[in-house]
């Protein structure tokens, strides 16, 4: 489509006495004043080259008003009978084709998850709090969809078997390393079966949700077996690769939009200018934010660019001040945080320690870990908020170092929890040592091991959960209560909540780093995940929109998509290496599970492949053979390289486009001065 | 279900389907919400083209538009007459041009005519301070409006003539990330 606004643009500066040069400039028939130029003969040009799909993409892309539009497409549609026959078979099927693509699009629409709520929400609070939610609708999908990989090929046939009666294959090993009796004895008081909901022991610790529960029946018929030990490990492992797979194929959409444009515009007048205000903004109040929020951008800009000058004339003492002030404030951070982790890894032992205390003092005791994280989750931020202040960063450059000491916090207390758990579990990696000499791991105070950190995972989940849920009624409505109808000076200044949105993200993530640990000793954990991210969803839009004000320092939408996702990755590949020691190094339980009588939950594997037939085994073998693996690695390196080569073309490509554009532009006021010269010569 | 409708023809139907970005169920529901600014002047019945205008009085009541600062450049930028007065083909074409799958090369010359208070086809200082002023309502000194002006004006022009043309604002527009997503009305 051609649109040549400059050609009657220019024509304005000129003397009346040329106005011969301009209409000769204009080639359409169309020079209403309002539109771009339309050219006419391009149409059938289109025509010739491209299918049927092709003039319909362009009529709708095309700037005319649409009684143009249609009486282009009238044209259109006459010059249709003059093609050949089998020309005019493939625009029918491709014709119909369209029409099946918006039947179905349509159709589709139907089934989309909370589209309307997630419209309103971007229309009041703008496309930054939109992200969250829709950061947590990709999560809670991920999460459904993951659970039925789970549910189809181990908790289906694990209740099948069992219910058929199979009997677990027996084995010998040190009577003492085989004892495991979570049943509990005797009367239980009614309240207990509320506590063991909270803990995940008692009633619900030997059932389909705890690893413990699952047995290592191995069918075998005439023309079908299964094999649930392997089904279980392989089960695992294709969950995290399908995790993986879609945390990369939705970052591949945000990557493009964040390359293309070049990603962080701090500083741009231009942009906040005319791509500022969000036209899908809805309500007065709305409105009037998204006005102080565009003044509160354009005034950080101008404070950064103060901030700069500032910083470019202060003299070599204030600098060399400045930035052993910003080393010493580096480590106090760091301080904080350590001593964090040293408070986590404290309540952990003192939490296994005590584990057999019964009543509340008992559940307190159990959830002592999550709360010290939850604690620290909450209070090292508003500390490293103050050291901020101190250090005297570019707002920008705040934010992001704000941003990465959360995440280091939150995904490093996590790690810090299992180390704990691990080194008493494994007697801190020590097999000599008297508790774990018989079976390798402490059997007196973890019977079943993988089932105490499945309950571990567990009891973090619904604390987080709980913990949302009781910040919503006890803090944000009693606070949202007292600054609507208490007129004094303290409740303004305190004001309404801030709907935070890389806060919020962060427990997101957080969750999700969780439940990934995990997955492989609780196998039900993603379904209840699934289920609190929705309870989640609802509970968030209601404070949302009762107690919330937007915010006024607004988060990026596009490329704060692609900062989740990569925060997400690093969850991730914490869960990832948990996963892969745990089924590497640790002998699992003797007295339950369906590995009980493997060396390593990975052992499984070889024996299995021995059974295999002779074909697939030569082929397995050379799948892992040098001859095949060395090939492969080199042309994925070509492949690599191709791509690369051709980005930084495309790169250069476009930079040279600029310039050029650029110098046509000189070229043009060139041109136009010469022109005047004639003129004025004549 | 759509056969029941007497409001368009088929024949109507299918060619506002492939001239704008909707489906037949949005353009009925379209023409519901242009009849409902002005109910004795639309008529129901649209088979034979009637020449129906809503002037801008009523458009810009619409929620969608009521908040939005540049809702009178908006209107008159897709009205034939330049005055503001919508015609049906023109209010669907609106909100075509502004749906969520228009894509940026047509939002961007849209977004330019809308900026161009002057319709000179530049954008030069003083349609800029319009916007600005549009955009803050008022909130900014004089002073910090001609600086954030001057400094616009300087990264976004590159052929040096002190105001934009459409090229400057076309090669501005693509480093935006949010313009998509911005500018863009939800109906």
């Amino acid at each position: 489509m051609a649109s040549e606004p400059q050609g009657q643009g220019s024509g304005n500066c000129f003397p009346d006495e040329h106005q011969s040069l301009r209409f000769r400039r204009v080639s359409s028939r169309v020079s209403n004043q309002n539109y771009p130029q339309f050219n006419w003969n391009s149409t059938p040009a289109d025509e010739d080259g491209g299918g049927d799909s092709g003039p319909r993409r362009d009529l709708k892309s095309i700037p005319l008003p649409m009684s143009l539009k249609r009486a282009v497409r009238q044209v259109q549609q006459m010059q249709v009978p003059v093609v050949s026959s089998v020309e005019s078979w493939k625009r029918k099927k491709s014709k119909s084709l369209c029409k099946l693509k918006n039947a179905t699009r349509e159709f589709l629409y139907f089934f989309e998850l909370w589209s309307k709520s997630l419209q309103k929400i971007g229309g009041n609070f703008g496309g930054g709090v939109q992200s969250y939610f829709l950061f947590l609708r990709f999560l809670v999908v991920l999460n459904f969809v993951s659970f039925s990989l789970i549910a189809g090929f181990v908790l289906i046939p694990s209740i099948i078997f069992r219910s058929a009666g199979s009997s677990p294959v027996n084995n010998t090993g040190p009577e003492a390393c085989m004892e495991y009796d979570p049943n509990p004895q005797g009367l239980v008081v009614f309240y207990n079966y509320f506590l063991d909901l909270l803990s995940g022991t008692g009633f619900m610790e030997y059932s389909y949700l705890f690893y413990g529960y699952y047995n290592n029946t191995m069918v075998e018929d005439r023309n079908f077996s299964y094999n649930i030990p392997l089904a279980y490990l392989f089960t695992a492992v294709f969950y995290f690769a399908f995790c993986l797979i879609c945390i990369i194929a939705r970052m591949g959409t945000a990557a493009r939009v964040a390359v293309a444009t070049g990603g962080s515009a701090v500083g741009n007048y231009s942009m906040i200018v005319f791509t500022g205000w969000d036209y899908g903004c809805l309500g007065d109040r709305a409105t009037k934010l998204k006005q102080k929020n565009i003044h509160y951008r354009l005034q950080v800009d101008l404070e950064e660019e103060r901030i700069k000058k500032q910083a470019a004339a202060l003299t070599l003492c204030q600098k060399i001040l400045l930035y052993s002030l910003r080393v010493f404030m580096f480590f106090l951070a760091l301080g904080l945080i350590i001593a964090a982790f040293y408070g986590i890894s404290e309540a952990t032992n003192f939490s296994q320690e005590r584990s057999d205390e019964q009543g509340i003092l008992g559940l307190i005791f159990e959830y002592l870990p999550s709360i010290v994280i939850t604690t620290g989750n909450f209070v090292v931020p508003l500390l490293c908020d103050q050291i901020a202040l101190i250090e005297r960063y570019t707002p920008s450059t705040t934010i992001i170092v704000a941003l990465l000491r959360a995440v280091f916090l939150r995904l490093v207390s996590l790690g810090v929890l299992l180390f704990t758990l691990w080194r008493q579990i494994t007697c801190k990696g020590d097999t000599n040592n008297k508790a774990c000499e018989l079976c390798q791991y402490n059997h007196e105070v973890y019977q079943c091991w993988e089932t105490r950190v499945g309950q571990e995972m567990y009891k973090l989940t619904l604390f987080d959960l709980l913990i949302n849920i009781a910040v919503l009624v006890l803090v944000e409505f009693p606070r949202r209560m007292v600054v609507d109808n208490w007129s004094s000076k303290l409740a303004q200044w305190v004001g309404r909540q801030e709907f935070v949105v890389p806060s919020n993200v962060l427990g997101l993530v957080y969750g999700q780093t969780v439940v990934w640990t995990g997955a492989l000793f609780c196998p039900l954990l993603p379904l209840i995940n699934a289920i609190k991210f929705v309870i989640l969803f609802y509970c968030k839009k209601i404070t949302l929109f009762y107690n919330c004000r937007p915010a006024l320092k607004t988060f990026r939408s596009t490329t704060s998509t692609f900062f989740f996702l990569v925060v997400l990755l690093f969850g991730w590949g914490l869960a990832t290496v948990v996963m892969i020691y745990s089924l590497a190094e640790i002998r699992p339980s003797m007295g339950c599970g369906p590995f009980r009588f493997f060396p390593t939950m990975w052992s499984i594997v070889p024996t299995s492949f021995h059974s295999l037939s002779e074909t697939t085994k030569e082929f397995l073998f050379f799948i892992g053979s040098q001859a095949f693996s060395i090939p492969l690695f080199a042309l994925s390196c070509v492949v690599m390289c191709y791509f690369i080569a051709l980005a930084s073309v495309h790169g250069k490509s476009v930079a040279l486009l600029r310039a050029q554009l650029k110098l046509e532009g000189r070229d043009k006021q060139f041109l136009v001065k010469q022109i005047e010269e004639l003129s004025r010569q004549l | 279900m759509g056969n029941k409708q007497t409001t368009f023809t088929d024949e109507q139907l299918e060619a506002y389907q492939d001239c704008t970005f909707f489906t037949r169920k949005e353009i009925l529901r379209l023409h519901g919400r242009y009849r409902e600014l002005a109910p004795h002047l639309v008529p129901l019945d649209y088979t034979n083209n009637p020449d129906i205008k809503v002037p801008l009085t009523l458009i810009i009541t619409m929620p969608e538009l009521k908040e939005n600062p540049f809702r009178d450049r908006i209107v008159e930028t897709f009205s034939e007459d330049g005055q503001g007065n919508l015609s049906f083909n023109d209010f669907v074409d609106m909100f075509s041009a502004l749906c969520e799958t228009s894509p940026r090369e047509l939002k961007t010359i849209y977004a330019f005519k809308i900026y161009d208070f002057n319709r000179d086809n530049f954008i030069c200082k003083e349609d800029m301070e319009k916007t600005l002023n549009k955009l803050t309502k008022g909130e900014l000194t004089p002073e910090e409006v001609t600086l954030v002006c001057d400094k616009a004006i300087e990264e976004a022009d590159l052929d040096g003539d002190n105001k934009l043309s459409f090229a400057d604002f076309e090669n501005m527009i693509s480093k935006a990330p949010d313009f998509l997503s911005n500018f863009h009305i939800r109906i």
